[in-house]
Formats: structure tokens, C-alpha cells, sequence
């Protein structure tokens, strides 16, 4: 389904009497034209909230008034947004908050501040049980900070601003001069926080992006019959050469995704798009960044991506081309243990169908780490010059003969090295070997993968976790 | 100005840009080979390569400055 903008074409003298900043004006460009239900009082609580659809598909929605107080949350606002949230988890449909708040009304106290945790305890209940997406228009500082950070996708538009405290108190506390753009903007929190998952260039196409995920989160749509593509071109013939693998992302599903945090953790790839028209999440590594190896970062952003989509039903596909987890002090101070383990718990945990192929090679903890067979993938298939090993066979030896190999000349050395790889390739590692062992199901030819894969998905049950998208 | 720092230890395999270059965001400057893989280190702004820190043939570790781009 493709998602098209919705905003009705006006002449400029309308546009321009229009505040830009009016909630209904908003709401107005992110739900389909003349969907929209108010299930708020048009008042001076600075929050408005809506029902309305998306290309059809029922969703609630709210917006700051950022016109009354910045936008600020006071008691009666946030009650609004929890009143939205019980509508959205009566009907199981997504909910979307669009964001322009300097967070809590400073005029009411701890009033404001019991009423804004509210809003969190009601986001956090329906956590897991409906699709939260958040768009960041405007300033989103403290409360409104954490708000949308507790939502399973979070939208930044270049005008968008998100953080706890603002430059002004991080200049009299820390005496740190910065300006809002470069603390909480588009550029530290694309590449650097990990805390938005989609930067656009303006605001029509951050509510646009908004609509495209609702859709895919909230309208999944069944397998259909799908066209091959041709991917053996894909991958340099030099098995050590980096590649990017998006052209391979994008060609398997039926168009170019949605792809989540592209800029953080770019090692590995997080895309929501169809195959055959049914929603799906891709997990893929980028041998182009980091050789692809796994590190903290990229484990986390994956659990996460991981949980969301076994939290809605979302079937996973796994694209594994991994050398291994990346070695270094900084990345084991960093919590590479603690923060891969996010990434097994949640292949592990996950009931969503679940479909892995491995195009290149896959070794040592990170293939386990990739939606193994041992973790519960539906079906493990892998293209014809595959690898499987804990390590590569050269340095596998090395550590296996390392007394027969010191015992020989440095001249004979190479040749000796090259012949017990050879053998341990024969008895422990290669594609044959995890076929026998069933840890991978079938070769597959790369021109028959989009069928392959999405008649595993078509075929297999449907399920989802039972749990909620802590924001990982 | 924008630092180019190695995200991992291991061997810098080739010189792809000299000083002077200008490059795009996404360009090539150099590539490293670690975990039996060449490695491209891509330039994350636009500008011209104002220092280039490393030659073939060194290790380099985690942190270290590669090239600066202005």
C-alpha cells in the first residue's frame, strides 16, 4: 500500500491565516480529510485529542497546543492525553501524539507533575497492546521529553527539539555553551542518542512518515503472491569486500521501507516495510559499516526493534552477513555483554514468525545472536556460498595446532597453516556441516528468495509476544 | 571541521583520498582491514580532507584520528 500525503492543496492567502502551530491544523495534515472526531473540548488545556483514520485504518491522536503556554502540560491537558490513550486500548488501534511542549506547567506545581507521570503510566499500560507513535514538531523538553521517548517509534521534524533540561540550565549548571539545535536536534539524536528513530527534512513529511507507520503498524495485510528479484549481483565476488546491504533490504521487500534509526548503530539495519503486502520487520547487517560486526549499540537498537515487532505481530526477516562481535576495551567497558544479551533475549523471546538467511557468512557468538536456530527461527536458509563457523578456519587453527604449528619453520609455516584449515573446514566448519545438524534448513538460490521467504511467513502461525516495548 | 576517528582496532589496508580531496558525505577516505574484512571508513560530512592522520600499513586503535574534514 503506498501512503500518500494528505495534505489538501490551498492557496497561499489560507495557508498564511492559519497558525501553523493550531492543533487542529496538524491533526488535520496527519489524519485523512474529514476523518477527524474531537474526543477533547476545544479549550486552553493545551493538549487537543481526536479520533480519525489513516488511508482508512482507525487510530486516535493528540496534539500540543503550543499557542496556550508553549504547549505546556498542566492537569486538565494531560488528562486529555490519557482519556486518548483509554480510547486507543478500547479500540486496539494506534495512538499518535504530535509533540510541541516545553513539558510541565510550572504555574501548577506538583499538580502538573502527578498529571503528566499519569500520562506515562498510561502510555507504559498500553505499551506492547497498541502502536504509539510520537512526532517531535517542536520544543519537547522534560515531561514532553520523556513522553514520546516512552513510545515505540519517535518522529523528529527539523524543527523538532527534544531534551530534559535546555541549553539555559545546562549553561548554569555545567557551564556548557550550547543552542538547542546541536543539545536535542536532528543531529545528536539521528546519529549520536539513538533517542529518535526517523529524522525528516520539515513537518508534512514527519507527519506524512507518521502516517506510512501507522499504516504498516496498524493495517498488516496478509501474503499475496510476490515477483522475484535477482540479488546474486548483489555481493562483491571478494568475500572479504564490504557491501551495502540496503539495495538488498529495499529489493525484498515489494518497496523501500521505513528504515529506523538509518544513522545510529548504522552497522545494522532496521526497517519496517511489505513483502507480498504484509508487514514486516527486517533485521540486517551492514557489512559496509564496522565490517558489520555487532557491537553494544547495534544490539540494543535491534532487541528493541526485535520486541516491537513481536509485541504487534510483525513477522521478522533476518538478513545475517556478520563477522563476529566487535572486539576492544571500549566496547567491553561500553557493556557489549549486557547490552548483546538484550539482543538474545529477545530473538529468544520472540513468537512472531521469525525467518533467517544468511547471504554471506555468519561466525562465532553472532551467529548465534542472528535469529539462530537454536534462538527459535521459523526457518534458517542460507545462499549457496555461505559460511558457518565459530571462527574463520585460518584462526581456528591458530588456536586449535598452535604447538604443532610453533614446531615447524616459519617457511614451512604457511603451507602447514593452509593444510589444517583444511581439515578442520572438513570436520568442523562449513554450510554442509550445519545443514546435517539442521541449524540451517535449506540452500536457497538468491533469485528465489522473496518467494522463499514469504511463503514461510504466509504458511507459519500467526503470533505475537505477550509483552510490552520497554524503550530499550 | 569534523574528526574521522577508528571505530576499531585494525590495519589501515589502503589510502583511498589525499589531503586536499574534496569528498562527500558517504565517500570512501580510507579502508581498514580487521575481522578478516576490508572495511571502508566513509566521510560523515562533506568538505575537503584538511589531514590525513595515517599511512598503509599502520595499526590503529580504537579512538584513533584518521583524517579531519573542513
Amino acid at each position: 500500500m503506498t501512503v500518500l500525503d494528505n495534505r489538501t492543496v490551498t492557496g497561499d492567502s489560507e495557508q498564511e491565516s492559519v497558525d501553523p502551530r493550531d492543533p487542529s491544523a496538524r491533526l488535520g495534515h496527519l489524519l485523512d480529510e474529514g476523518s477527524v472526531r474531537p474526543i477533547s473540548p476545544e479549550d486552553k488545556s493545551g493538549v487537543r485529542a481526536v479520533t480519525g483514520r489513516i488511508e482508512g485504518v482507525p487510530v486516535v491522536a493528540f496534539c500540543s497546543d503550543a499557542r496556550v503556554q508553549g504547549g505546556a502540560m498542566g492537569a486538565e491537558g494531560c488528562e486529555h492525553i490519557v482519556h486518548a490513550y483509554d480510547v486507543a486500548v478500547r479500540e486496539r488501534v494506534p495512538v499518535i501524539g504530535v509533540w510541541h511542549s516545553g513539558g510541565a506547567r510550572l504555574a501548577e506545581g506538583v499538580e502538573s507533575l502527578h498529571a503528566v507521570g499519569r500520562v506515562f503510566a498510561a502510555m507504559t499500560k498500553a505499551s506492547g497492546v497498541v502502536p504509539q507513535i510520537s512526532v517531535v514538531v517542536g520544543p519537547a523538553a522534560g515531561g514532553a521529553a520523556y513522553g514520546p521517548a516512552l513510545t515505540d517509534i519517535v518522529i523528529l521534524a527539523d524543527n523538532g527539539r527534544i531534551f530534559v533540561t535546555g541549553p539555559d540550565v545546562v549553561r548554569s549548571v555545567t557551564g556548557e555553551q550550547i543552542d538547542m539545535a546541536a543539545l536535542g536536534g536532528p543531529e545528536p539524536h539521528s546519529k549520536r542518542s539513538g533517542v529518535v528513530h526517523v529524522v525528516t527534512k520539515d513537518e508534512p513529511e514527519a507527519l506524512l512518515k507518521a502516517r506510512q507507520l501507522a499504516t504498516l503498524l496498524g493495517h498488516q495485510g496478509r501474503v499475496r503472491e510476490v515477483d522475484e528479484a535477482d540479488f546474486g549481483s548483489l555481493l562483491p565476488n571478494n568475500p572479504r569486500r564490504a557491501y551495502d546491504v540496503h539495495p538488498l533490504v529495499n529489493g525484498l521487500l515489494d518497496e523501500p521501507g521505513v528504515e529506523l534509526h538509518p544513522k545510529w548503530a548504522p552497522n545494522m539495519v532496521t526497517t519496517l516495510g511489505r513483502l507480498g503486502g504484509r508487514t514486516v520487520g527486517v533485521v540486517a547487517n551492514n557489512p559496509m559499516r564496522l565490517g558489520g560486526c555487532l557491537d553494544s549499540t547495534s544490539a540494543e537498537k535491534a532487541a528493541r526493534f526485535v520486541r516491537m515487532c513481536d509485541a504487534f505481530g510483525v513477522p521478522l526477516v533476518v538478513l545475517v552477513d556478520v563477522p563476529g562481535y566487535l572486539p576492544g576495551v571500549g566496547q567491553e567497558h561500553d557493556g557489549v555483554v549486557r547490552r548483546g544479551a538484550k539482543l538474545l533475549h529477545a530473538f529468544a523471546e520472540a513468537s512472531v514468525p521469525r525467518v533467517t538467511l544468511v547471504t554471506r557468512k555468519a561466525y562465532g557468538g553472532a551467529y548465534i545472536a542472528m535469529n539462530s536456530r537454536s534462538l527459535g527461527a521459523t526457518r534458517v536458509f542460507a545462499w549457496p556460498t555461505t559460511e558457518v563457523a565459530v571462527m574463520g578456519a585460518v584462526a581456528a587453527v591458530r588456536v586449535l595446532k598452535r604447538r604443532e604449528l610453533a614446531a615447524v619453520s616459519e617457511e614451512e609455516r604457511p603451507a602447514l597453516e593452509a593444510r589444517l584449515a583444511e581439515e578442520h573446514e572438513k570436520v568442523a566448519g562449513g554450510l554442509q556441516r550445519a545443514i546435517d545438524l539442521g541449524v540451517i534448513d535449506e540452500v536457497i538460490e538468491p533469485a528465489k528468495t522473496r518467494g522463499t521467504i514469504a511463503r514461510v511467513i504466509a504458511q507459519a502461525t500467526p503470533a505475537r509476544g505477550a509483552h510490552g516495548n520497554i524503550p530499550l | 571541521m569534523a574528526e574521522v576517528r577508528a571505530e576499531m582496532v585494525a590495519n589501515v589496508w589502503k589510502i583511498v583520498v589525499a589531503e586536499g580531496d574534496t569528498v562527500e558525505e558517504g565517500d570512501t577516505l580510507v579502508i581498514l582491514e580487521s575481522m578478516k574484512m576490508e572495511i571502508p571508513v566513509l566521510a560523515e560530512d562533506s568538505g575537503v580532507v584538511a589531514q590525513l592522520k595515517v599511512a598503509e600499513g599502520d595499526v590503529i586503535q580504537e579512538g584513533h584520528l584518521i583524517a579531519v574534514i573542513e
